[in-house]
């Protein structure tokens, strides 16, 4: 059953429950929301990999511009920096996406996988 | 901020490098930006995380903006789970900053590193069976 199946289900729940947890998680632990959220959405609402990964970007909007709006008073935000980064990034989610489109769903889970394990293994090594 | 443009234009491959992950996978790319904001900028580990989040946000933008328009995007779950996620970043930046203890890091490091493996061999186990399946009628001839 496809997404818009299962929320016309009215099954909505798992949605908020996946979105707090993924915030929670990302703050405590200085991680991106998208390594949570991924692959809850994956295993937990049975989103195909390619759907989930894409709508994970979606939520990154929101928390993103929640997150900069918060810390922006504060003086932590390097606008030049964060500019001379995101510009090219801007290319590379293209190109990234791109690539996407042409790997079978298999080989974007194992892809992903490996991307889980290096923020594991940072995590565990360096606390 | 004055910098020597070998430090810029690494700046400009690990913002493509972070980029290509946010758009594979859907992450903010934040993992490769802030070691990059730290290594390379000198920043402090806050002040590299604020400003991950505000590079992640044209990246974000744009690479929904992209995935909606070939329909891989739910916006309704999207916007639920953004709600969800606002609520649980402000309590969790809370704890975060009483948070100094190593351990419940590594916990959830190491949860991430069994469902990541997980996956691997879940993703093993399908390319597996589809290379054991004969390829269909119409596909490509086999020796």
């Amino acid at each position: 059953m496809d997404l818009p199946a299962r929320l016309r289900q009215g099954n909505l729940l798992p949605f908020i429950g996946i979105g707090v947890v993924a915030g929670l998680f990302a703050a405590m632990f200085g991680i991106g929301g998208g390594v949570v959220i991924v692959p809850l959405l994956m295993l937990v609402a049975k989103l195909p990999p390619r759907m989930a990964a894409a709508t994970s970007l979606a939520v990154l909007i929101l928390t993103s511009l929640i997150g900069v709006v918060r810390f922006a008073g504060t003086g932590h935000v390097d606008w030049v920096a964060a500019i001379l980064i995101g510009i090219p990034a801007v290319i590379g989610v293209l190109l990234g996406i791109r690539f996407q489109r042409r790997l079978p769903a298999e080989w974007l889970i194992l892809g992903f996988g490996v991307f889980m394990i290096a923020i594991g293994l940072r995590l565990v090594i360096w606390g | 901020m004055e910098h020597a443009p070998e430090i810029l234009a690494l700046a400009a491959v690990a913002g493509v490098a972070g980029g290509i992950l946010a758009g594979l996978f859907g992450v903010g790319g934040g993992v490769v930006f802030v070691p990059t904001f730290v290594f390379l900028f000198s920043f402090d580990q806050l002040d590299a995380q604020a400003t991950s989040l505000a590079a992640i946000i044209p990246v974000a933008l744009i690479g929904a903006w992209r995935q909606s328009g070939e329909g891989q995007i739910d916006w309704r779950a999207a916007v639920l789970m953004g709600g969800g996620a606002a609520v649980g970043v402000l309590v969790g930046a809370e704890v975060a900053v009483r948070l100094e203890e190593a351990t419940l890091s590594r916990v959830f490091g190491a949860i991430l590193i069994l469902v990541g493996g997980e996956m691997i061999v879940s993703a093993v186990r399908k390319l597996q069976a589809k290379r054991a399946t004969p390829a269909p009628a119409g596909g490509p001839r086999r020796p």
